[in-house]
């Protein structure tokens, strides 16, 4: 029996061992096919061409002085004061403000959910939200308007604890922004002229947009704005006693334009009372960090987590059409204060520049991303992923 | 009812088609779709603001189709340069998972001194999800390696241990009468062990190339270079908010799944074929 299997194995081994030589060699043949066409694959896909295109890379905030001074990126735009973070640290050069493409534009609102609205003593509760705001809000601009006050030197230390940047970031970078809470006529056009390029862009849809109960971009506008709780502040006085419920807070991680909400918190530098307490509000933050995004915001609204929130004003308009998460603008957090940072020694001294090159966005719904795409759209110069 | 079966009614004879399959198919993809539809318009009724992150099928199928004539919202660009972004990643970490698998695994099974050297930390390392890796290797190898990086490490151990697993199988028949025949070490290696691996090595193949289309959604977290890709687009249509282009990406991923998976397959047939194993 053994016998018989040995003879038949010996011509079948022989047989076979051929054969496998043919299969390695298929085998290394197919191998390098795999890495061949990997290989061009490679240099096919990635020839970019060089159209009046500037090439978007999204990233935190927080990442984006790093990766300029190692050239991931040529250039970045972000929120203050990761713009005079990079001057103050010798690492950038400001190429430009948002204030020179839009002037005075709107940047952080507060907007509040209709849910909360809803709830009993909803509408009392946000009336004294905005008024501490409000306050907040006029105690900082007092202070920004004597740089020697002690206020002054507060509300440094409040922005340095909120931002964890030094006190020589915040100086610089208080200097390239407006505070203020009141909602004008050209607020509410600029808001117009928000939703009127995200519909013609097709992140909104006509569809949705009228589902949503809306006809033109002033209609929503003015639906979705709601001045009436900055217009009653005047008449709204402090209590004693304290609303039961607790408000959740959402605002953005560091950001420094929303140090309304920092300051209206603080309980130390104001004599053990903030400034929410003042007008019997508990409020608390509903991340204690903050979101890293205006949308994350906005999303946690749509699940009851935040019932007064910080952002800017481009992802609440998004957020509040394509989710259809239910909420009102009361007022305003501030305005300008974007730059659009170059490494020192980049050869990049114009907007235009910039074409063909990679620029670092926060995120494609932020009021950064879409003041650049503007701009470079007058230009005739498409903002695309990079 | 135990005589020979008269002719089969119209009913069986479908039955015994081949049509029948398909008939079957498209009663899987109808039922799936309805229910879909169902449940969108369930939400719509309860829950306004749930509804919109499950939209309704016909609005994934406009935003699919969309997107070969207008750029989808967030990347602002054109499906096909998400598709080849994405589709270079694959390929790319899957070829550089395949080289360095490859020698590795052949090494690996053969010797067992190269095998106890290499276990502990494959073993260790094989079970960690790739997206874990994501964050590092986004700052090791910053926008255009990191993501290469991710769907390489997805790729990489199905394909190590599929190939450990060929090595493994080889009939010790086959081994002693190369012996037999004069085969030294190195003869041994190269002529019996690396082709008797070939079919392990393709059912690695298919299995990576499934899985690296697993990855790339966890590979495309921001900050990637190169034209986004399908993973970043789904990132970044959440934060605006469209569902519908979201899902569109989605059965986008599926599909290429499906062709790139199919094409080894085809390969690895006719490969066989040619070699006339099967």
């Amino acid at each position: 029996m053994e016998k018989e299997i040995n003879r038949c194995s010996n011509v079948e081994i022989a047989e076979s061992i051929l054969m496998k030589k043919k299969t390695m060699i298929v085998a290394a043949v197919a191998v390098a096919a795999l890495v061949v066409i990997g290989t061009l694959a490679v240099i096919f896909l990635s020839k970019q061409e060089t159209r009046k295109e500037v090439l978007f890379v999204n990233m935190g905030t927080n990442l984006m002085e790093s990766w300029l001074e190692v050239n991931e990126s040529d250039a970045y735009i972000a929120w203050e004061p990761f713009v005079s973070s990079a001057v103050v640290n010798g690492n950038g050069r400001v190429l430009m403000w948002s204030s020179e493409i839009m002037p005075h534009h709107p940047c952080c609102v507060v907007v509040v959910s209709k849910a909360f609205l809803a709830q009993p003593n909803g509408t009392e509760m946000t009336q004294r939200f905005v008024k501490a705001h409000i306050e907040a809000t006029e105690w900082m601009l007092e202070a920004l308007s004597n740089k020697d006050s002690t206020n002054y030197t507060t509300l440094v230390n409040i922005a340095v604890e909120f931002t964890d940047r030094s006190a020589a970031v915040v100086n610089e970078s208080l200097k390239h922004l407006e505070y203020g809470y009141v909602m004008n006529a050209s607020f509410k056009s600029a808001l117009e002229q928000f939703a009127t390029t995200y519909i013609s862009d097709g992140w909104i849809t006509n569809d949705t947009f009228h589902n949503r109960g809306y006809t033109t971009p002033a209609d929503f506008v003015s639906g979705y704005v709601n001045g009436s709780f900055v217009d009653a502040a005047g008449t709204v006085a402090p209590s004693a006693t304290m609303f039961p419920t607790t408000i959740k807070l959402g605002f953005l991680t560091q950001d420094i334009h929303q140090l309304a909400q920092a300051v209206a918190l603080n309980a130390t530098s104001f004599g053990g009372q903030s400034m929410f307490q003042k007008y019997g509000l508990n409020v608390t933050k509903a991340l204690a960090n903050g979101y890293g995004a205006g949308g994350d915001v906005m999303t946690a609204m749509g699940l009851g987590q935040v019932d007064i929130g910080y952002l800017g004003a481009p992802p609440a308009i998004l957020k509040h059409i394509n989710n259809n998460i239910d909420a009102v603008i009361v007022a305003q957090a501030n305005m300008e204060g974007s730059g659009i940072v170059v490494s020192v020694n980049s050869d990049i001294h114009t907007i235009e520049d910039l074409a063909g090159r990679v620029i670092a966005t926060p995120s494609v719904t932020s009021i950064q991303h879409l003041l650049l795409k503007m701009e470079l759209s007058r230009l005739g110069i498409e903002l695309v992923k990079g | 009812m135990t005589g020979p079966s008269e002719t089969p009614s119209l009913l069986q004879r479908f039955a015994a088609s081949g049509w029948f399959r398909y008939f079957l198919y498209s009663v899987s993809i109808v039922l799936f779709v309805g229910m879909w539809h169902a449940l969108s318009w369930r939400l719509n009724e309860t829950d306004p603001v749930l509804a919109t992150y499950i939209p309704y099928p016909v609005d994934v199928a406009k935003a699919f189709i969309a997107s070969f004539s207008s750029p989808i919202p967030g990347p602002d660009v054109y499906i096909w340069t998400l598709i080849s972004a994405s589709l270079k990643r694959v390929l790319l970490g899957f070829a550089i998972a395949l080289a360095i698998a490859l020698p590795i695994g052949l090494l690996m099974g053969a010797f067992k001194t190269v095998e106890c050297l290499g276990k502990p930390v494959v073993e260790l390392i094989r079970p960690i999800p790739p997206i874990a890796w994501a964050p590092v290797f986004l700052f090791a190898f910053k926008a255009f390696w990191g993501p290469i990086a991710v769907v390489f490490v997805g790729a990489f151990f199905p394909l190590l241990i599929n190939i450990i697993f060929g090595v493994r199988s080889v009939d010790p028949m086959l081994i002693d009468a190369a012996r037999t025949l004069g085969a030294n070490k190195r003869h041994l290696f190269t002529k019996v062990i690396v082709p008797s691996t070939l079919p392990y090595l393709m059912t690695g193949v298919k299995v990576a190339l499934g899985i690296a289309w697993m990855c790339i959604v966890a590979a495309e977290m921001l900050p990637v270079r190169g034209g986004g890709g399908l993973g970043y687009a789904i990132w970044t249509i959440t934060d605006i908010g469209r569902w519908d282009y979201i899902f569109a990406i989605m059965l986008f991923i599926g599909i290429l799944s499906i062709l790139t998976t199919g094409l080894a397959g085809e390969f690895e047939r006719r490969v066989y074929k040619w070699m006339g194993m099967k």
